[in-house]
């Protein structure tokens, strides 16, 4: 095993609701006004599903209406089915949830997740970029739909050191800023910039989450 | 493959970890887009078929996914630059007075002021006024008027032809029929002040609709009795459609002469018309029967 190696997310669940009952639209922050049919998604990995719903958001007309990452992650799963995060997305017709789903699993898939950040596998970091925004990541880091943005995760200490290196690695502006402890215990930054200054950030916070994890004791 | 995933690769080079990342999963197969959906020949006969046949209405056109099918959409488009252009067309200065009409303008100067400013297009120029004085008959029983309206393509394409019909229909009647005139830039309630101009007892304006969707080349009547300026929508009858796929001019201008005859007997127009009457008189127009299917005409034609 070696370092920056992909560690694949594994699709826990994958199912419809083509006319789902008002009460449940409402409670998961769907509008029955404009949304009667949900597709629900579960993986053992939170933040390459936030990517992937926002990529869903691209290929069909559906809004993320609820996603929520578990607490202490999925090695701490309340079922086996539960993984680390419920993503829901909402749209008029079960064609368009269609569409959107098969967008987000092939995501899942092919694109986004975490790498190894270390040769034994105990550290992971997300450094990913998204080229082009969806409206949903967008809405909620306070973008234009269509900015490239770097999504970058990784544990308390690594994140905090990492992120101070992307900022200055390139032309690029913190959207936001999740300090730790997120619901998974990680640490995460949005940040915003041309796609070259995006790729430029994510490569210093991977090469600096490596360098982290290669000598975290700087005393000794 | 993933864009993070190319970067990642040359981090790990320029960070000594030299040996290949293990294989990504093989993309599955896109399939091909569905050739088209509905209506299949499975569908064909249906109610929606059936239905459709009788109107030029968008329905039983079918769909791909939740999308419309490509002829739908192309035929769609281009039924849309067809009023585009109806709308968009001016008729030439001099065409009134190539069909032997007197040239009549309204107080609109330009095209663009004649879209924004209807209230510029109900009311006739000095020189209108003018030239209708002095080449104008008086006196008369119905005055036609033929004007661009909105659509100067359909006032070309078929107005000589409904206004010789109409005024051979009300001849046949025994009126007397004013000097043929043709309007620029003009709305409906030009006919108020012409006909008053003229001292009509009844007034008809024939022109150019407001183009829909295919159909550039409609024509509409209003007829009002008594023309004077001030009077509303609610003192004029009119008739929409005449054209080829509508009511053909032909048949249109008898009708017209039969709605022109009510207004006489009884003196008024508008509401307060009552054509109750005129059912077994107008026989086939006035028909309450199913009329007879609409063709939608198409445009484009695309191979399926």
């Amino acid at each position: 095993m070696s370092i920056l190696e992909p560690i694949p997310p594994t699709v826990l669940s994958v199912r419809r609701i083509h006319a789902a009952h008002p009460s449940l639209l409402r409670s998961y922050g769907a509008d029955p006004e404009r949304h009667a049919s949900l597709g629900l998604v579960t993986c053992d990995q939170d933040d390459p599903t936030y990517v992937a719903l926002d990529e869903a958001t691209k290929h069909a007309k559906v809004d993320v209406v609820f996603a929520k990452s578990f607490y202490a992650g999925s090695a701490h799963a309340s079922g086996r089915l539960s993984g680390e995060i419920l993503g829901v997305i909402a749209a008029a017709d079960p064609d368009e949830i269609e569409e959107g789903l098969r967008a987000l699993v092939r995501c899942l898939e092919h694109d986004a997740c975490f790498y190894r950040a270390d040769e034994k596998g105990t550290v992971a970091v997300f450094p990913h970029v998204i080229a082009s925004l969806g409206h949903y990541l967008s809405r909620e880091a306070g973008l234009p739909a269509g900015t490239s943005m770097a999504y970058l995760v990784a544990p308390p200490v690594e994140a905090t050191i990492a992120l101070d290196a992307a900022l200055k690695a390139a032309d690029v502006r913190a959207a936001k800023i999740f300090p730790p402890p997120s619901e998974t215990n990680f640490a995460s930054a949005w940040l915003a910039g041309d796609l070259v200054a995006c790729e430029a950030a994510a490569l210093a916070y991977a090469e600096a989450v490596v360098e982290v994890a290669r000598r975290p004791r700087e005393d000794r | 493959m993933s864009s993070t995933r190319a970067l990642m690769q040359v981090l790990r080079a320029r960070l000594g970890a030299a040996d290949p990342l293990p294989p990504p999963a093989p993309a599955p197969e896109i399939p091909p887009p569905p050739h088209y959906v509905f209506p299949s020949p499975q569908m064909m006969g249906r109610y929606a078929e059936k239905a459709s046949a009788h109107t030029t209405a968008l329905v039983g056109i079918g769909h791909v996914g939740t999308r419309y099918a490509t002829d739908v959409v192309l035929q769609f488009q281009a039924e849309l630059a067809v009023a585009h252009q109806a709308v968009a067309t001016v008729l030439p200065e001099d065409w009134a007075a190539s069909q032997g009409l007197i040239g009549l303008q309204s107080r609109v100067t330009s095209h663009r002021q004649f879209l924004l400013r209807p209230d510029l297009g109900r009311r006739l120029s000095d020189e209108s006024v003018k030239a209708l004085r002095d080449k104008a008959q008086k006196g008369v029983d119905v005055q036609p008027i033929l004007a661009d309206g909105l659509s100067a393509v359909a006032c070309m394409g078929s107005g000589m032809d409904l206004l010789r019909h109409f005024t051979a229909a009300c001849e046949a009647r025994g009126w007397k029929v004013g000097t043929p005139m043709c309007a620029r830039y003009a709305r409906v309630w030009l006919e108020d002040e012409i006909g008053q101009e003229v001292g009509a007892r009844v007034a008809a304006i024939l022109l150019g609709e407001r183009p829909g969707l295919g159909t550039g080349d409609g024509l509409s009547a209003y007829i009002v009795h008594e023309p004077r300026i001030g009077k509303t929508d609610s003192d004029r009858n009119m008739m929409s459609n005449i054209h080829a796929r509508g009511t053909p001019p032909a048949q249109a201008a008898q009708k017209l002469a039969m709605l022109v005859g009510a207004m006489l007997d009884q003196r008024t127009s508008g509401v307060g018309l009552d054509l109750s009457s005129l059912a077994a008189e107008l026989g086939d127009a006035a028909a309450r029967a199913p009329r007879a299917p609409q063709q939608r005409v198409r445009l484009v034609e695309v191979k399926r």
